[in-house]
């Protein structure tokens, strides 16, 4: 290759380094041409026999993360909530690292500092100590206690630890002091799942530790899963023009995409999110819709066993079908007719759909993500006539499986399954067939350049690119937000540009 | 020693004992601040644990290793390409091409443990994980397993397991036990990880002698750059210079580095020492031993990495190696000068806040001068006393300092002090701008590289661009 078009414009280490003058404006690494080498001088082939999850034991690049990770994401859609982590320190800046790389917004998560001593003496005084120094200086109305790996191992008494620490705290500051406050505990030992189940099990603790059945209220609940603070935003607008009253549990979108408006309050809170005495209504609702069944299902589940609200679980209104579902059970349970307008936006989609069906159709899909969002995507994809050729989620989960097949068999295709497989066979399947576009979370990026197959980032976590947490994908409008950027995307990169002026 | 009363931050009044953690600089008598102790619980400390300075920064930039993290799944995604320690290997991607990322931030391999295996323990699981990761990726130097909160706990010997694959697969496999619980702080990870590197390190010279450096190969001067972890290609600006004096650069621990060039450090004639918190651990092992010395120096800003290179020479002793570093420091900085000098007039007089993990927050404190800076005060997560005694030296006096903050203090500081920018890293870097102070990424940097000459130009310029941003003049009303 001619040297020129090796560097394109960059300068190796020794032009940089032999310049007499820097510029101004500095030179960044994105201006400096360094040689790649490989790991070895030889291409060496993986062995082919272990690629398949099934037929290992090492797990490489899992599309999984911790279970108090979902715990953290939920109680942080609670006003004035603040989460205490039982645990290492670790196990909360990391989160808090995620949170901030994803949404660009700070996130307060106290944690317990579990040091050697806490390992062998258990987590008693730190927990007790903690609580008293988040309540007297953050004054939180909601404390999230979520443990994690290390607490539940060395077999943390949370209960009983709370209870002593509420004697604690009313001996020290009077009893008035534990009305300010709610608690919840949300136990999440990460080797028994992932950030979903996290989600899943933070909906039902902080249900069962609020939620009263009273007098009955013409609204419904929504337990909206691990979606975006935009996507949040489409279900209250949805929700306004059907002109329901609602109650959403874990309402990140005004806590995870806040103004930049002064003065703010000291210490920083948020200024949004589910209020507790919404909460404790829950019990009064018409129904609960769990918009991702394996993220908040089990919130849904509690209040239909407990109080006798109907459960409606999933899927994910994402596309045609799913959304019309879920509007066609919010107008049944509530006893309201489908707005006019909301059949305007649904004509919109179906008119996008009519306009570019020429470019999806026959196109090869891999989707990845968490089962709920990968289900669902399965599902539009097969509506705006593409194939799903190979479908991954990196939480293991029925439903997804229940639901892709579903939407294969109804539309004829065969798509290779990989309930909680790595992205590490999810990968190699890309470089292996023939894959027209890619529809995964951030994580897919290096495959995507390395396999250059175009990349539509949806779901979590999606932190190289901005705005993605303020977009929605659910409901008629977001879907027609994501068709946009699945055909814009193919246009840019399947189409020569003199095929773009029909 | 406490701080005079305008000092007093209001929100610590319920916790008194973070006032120790509290100091006003002095250079003549260093006051040092209560540091390197545990965390007050629920005090919403910013630190993280062990883990993250094992696997994170220590070990982290390594080039060509697999690294396993032995835990459930969560610990090893949330070190998956996440800081920018850049290097130039990368694995194949295929017959042809070579990966989009380098090898060490790529991928994330774990044992993903589940419930059976805390019960029932790990190691069997953590054996086969190694010989399939190594059957997956083929080309790879040697294999680096990670400890972590669960494995600690539930007490897996991954010694064992580690000499056992490394006899079958004839590379180095290294062990590094800080789970996240062990120590106060990242701090913690760095020293286990310096320990255990140079105690299996020593083992494996002593087994296949081969991997050191034949005496032919040997420079009169080898010299090895450590505690430099190449964010954002530091180390770009950081070689030339000292190749241009005449040194060969051995290996550099760890900033991208080998695994056959890490085996060689003890075999180089100086160790160049940056990042003094991380990595004074392994110098001093290494100058025990093999009698290697290592010399302090800090690679950003003018006055300091000139006197890094004079450093350099002076130990070597050469008239032509000293004529030569002055030769590199009269062209340097003519280099940077012009547009140092347009930083400096824009910055001067402005007012800077500071908290990093611990040394950058020394290494800063004559780079913000040389920009016409003033730091109102200063912050370290993980300092031990030598550098608070290097904030001491370096700062003017009466800088109010505080150790292992938390979020609470961070937010008092920003008020009390009204800083025009604010050193820091990614979580709190939101909290600050969401309270409209302006921030530069001071752990993996907005767009480096910092280091040296050269990277000084980039380091005032993400700093200008952060104060003179348009959007600030809309924030107020």
């Amino acid at each position: 290759m001619p040297a020129q078009l090796k560097l394109n414009g960059r300068l190796t280490i020794e032009d940089l380094n032999a310049l007499t003058e820097m510029p101004v404006e500095g030179i960044t690494y994105d201006q400096m041409y360094i040689e790649k080498e490989p790991i070895c001088p030889e291409y060496k082939e993986p062995d082919q026999d272990i690629i398949p999850s099934s037929k290992r034991t090492v797990v490489v690049d899992p599309g999984r993360i911790c279970m108090p990770f979902g715990a953290m994401w939920a109680s942080v859609g609670i006003h004035k909530c603040i989460p205490f982590v039982q645990g290492a320190q670790g196990c909360t800046t990391y989160p808090r690292y995620t949170f901030s790389r994803i949404f660009r917004e700070p996130v307060s998560i106290a944690t317990a500092s579990f040091h050697e001593d806490t390992a062998v003496f258990g987590g008693r005084k730190n927990f007790i100590e903690g609580i008293r120094n988040l309540i007297i200086r953050y004054h939180p109305e909601v404390i999230a206690i979520i443990t994690v790996c290390s607490s539940e191992i060395i077999g943390d008494d949370m209960e009983g630890y709370l209870d002593e620490s509420i004697d604690e705290l009313e001996e020290e500051f009077g009893p008035e002091i534990t009305d300010e406050v709610k608690f919840a505990i949300i136990h999440t030992p990460s080797f028994t799942g992932s950030h979903v189940e996290g989600y899943n099990r933070a909906a039902a603790a902080f249900l069962k530790a609020l939620a009263k059945r009273s007098t009955p209220e013409p609204k419904v609940n929504i337990i909206p899963g691990m979606i975006t603070p935009g996507d949040i935003r489409e279900i209250k607008h949805i929700l306004r023009l059907m002109d329901i009253e609602s109650t959403i549990l874990f309402d990140i979108s005004e806590t995870l995409d806040c103004p930049l408006r002064l003065p703010q309050t000291m210490p920083y809170y948020p200024k949004g999110g589910t209020r507790i005495n919404d909460i404790v209504n829950m019990g009064n609702s018409l129904a609960t819709f769990a918009l991702c069944p394996d993220a908040g299902g089990a919130g849904a589940k509690y209040l239909e066993k407990r109080f006798k609200v109907p459960a409606m679980i999933g899927p994910m209104p994402m596309g045609i079908y799913n959304t019309d579902f879920f509007i066609k059970n919010l107008a049944e349970r509530t006893g309201k007719p489908v707005a006019e307008e909301i059949k305007d936006e649904r004509g919109i989609l179906i008119d996008a759909m009519a306009d570019t069906f020429h470019y999806t159709m026959g196109r090869r899909v891999a989707i990845y993500g968490d089962p709920d969002i990968a289900a669902a995507v399965t599902r539009f994809v097969c509506e705006l006539g593409m194939e799903p050729a190979i479908v991954g989620s990196g939480t293991e989960s029925k439903q997804f499986v229940e639901e892709v097949w579903a939407a294969a068999h109804e539309y004829d295709y065969k798509p290779i399954l990989l309930n909680g497989g790595d992205m590490f066979e999810w990968e190699d399947y890309i470089k292996k067939e023939k894959i027209d576009l890619i529809l995964s979370n951030s994580k897919a990026a290096n495959i995507s350049k390395e396999a250059k197959v175009p990349l539509v980032r949806i779901g979590f976590p999606v932190y190289d690119r901005v705005g993605c947490q303020r977009r929605a994908t659910v409901g008629y409008r977001g879907s027609e937000y994501l068709l946009d950027l699945i055909v814009n995307t193919l246009l840019e990169s399947k189409f020569p540009d003199d095929r773009l002026q029909q | 020693m406490s701080v005079p009363e305008k000092y007093k931050l209001k929100c610590d009044i319920s916790i008194p004992e973070r006032y120790k953690h509290h100091v006003l600089t002095n250079a003549e008598k260093p006051n040092i601040p209560a540091c390197n102790v545990k965390t007050i619980p629920g005090d919403m400390t910013e630190r993280g644990c062990a883990f993250a300075g094992s696997r994170g920064v220590v070990g982290g930039p390594i080039g060509d290793c697999i690294q396993i993290i032995h835990s459930p799944a969560g610990c090893a995604w949330y070190q998956w390409g996440t800081r920018r320690n850049l290097s130039a290997v990368y694995a194949w991607a295929g017959q042809d091409t070579l990966c989009n990322d380098s090898h060490n931030r790529r991928r994330a391999i774990t044992t993903d443990l589940q419930e059976k295996d805390v019960v029932f323990g790990g190691m069997e699981k953590l054996e086969k994980t190694c010989f399939e990761a190594w059957r997956l990726i083929p080309g790879a130097a040697g294999i680096l397993i990670y400890t972590t909160c669960t494995s600690g706990l539930i007490g897996d010997d991954c010694y064992s397991v580690a000499r056992r694959v490394e006899k079958k697969i004839g590379r180095p496999v290294f062990v590094i036990d800080a789970p996240g619980f062990s120590g106060v702080s990242q701090s913690t990870g760095h020293h286990h990880f310096n320990v255990q590197f140079y105690d299996q390190m020593l083992e494996y010279r002593k087994k296949c002698p081969e991997v050191c450096m034949k005496k032919d190969e040997m420079g009169p001067y080898d010299i090895a750059i450590i505690g430099e972890f190449n964010m954002d290609w530091d180390l770009v600006y950081i070689k030339p210079l000292f190749e241009k004096l005449g040194c060969r650069i051995v290996s550099v621990f760890t900033g991208g580095e080998r695994m056959e060039n890490l085996l060689k450090i003890p075999d180089v004639k100086l160790n160049v020492l940056h990042c003094q918190r991380s990595c004074t651990y392994i110098s001093k092992l290494i100058k025990e031993g093999f009698q290697v010395p290592y010399i302090d120096a800090s690679f950003f800003g003018i006055e300091q990495t000139a006197s890094a290179l004079r450093g350099v020479a002076d130990f070597f002793g050469s008239q032509k190696m000293k004529e030569k570093a002055e030769q590199i420091i009269e062209e340097e900085i003519r280099c940077i000068t012009p547009a140092i000098d347009f930083y400096r007039e824009k910055l001067t007089g402005k007012k800077v806040g500071m908290y990093v993990g611990g040394p950058r927050v020394w290494h800063w404190q004559r780079v913000m001068k040389e920009l016409g800076m003033e730091v109102v005060f200063s912050m370290c997560t993980f300092a031990h006393e030598d550098d608070y005694e290097k904030i001491n030296a370096r700062s003017k006096n009466g800088l109010f300092v505080v150790d292992n903050p938390n979020e609470f203090e961070i937010e008092e500081c920003l008020e009390k002090f009204k800083p025009d920018l604010f050193l820091t890293g990614l979580k709190e870097k939101y909290l600050c701008r969401k309270l409209g102070v302006p921030t530069v990424n001071s752990h993996s940097y907005e767009k480096g590289p910092y280091a040296c000459f050269r990277g000084m130009v980039n380091f005032a310029r993400d700093i200008y661009q952060g104060v003179y941003a348009p959007v600030w003049k809309f924030v107020n009303l």
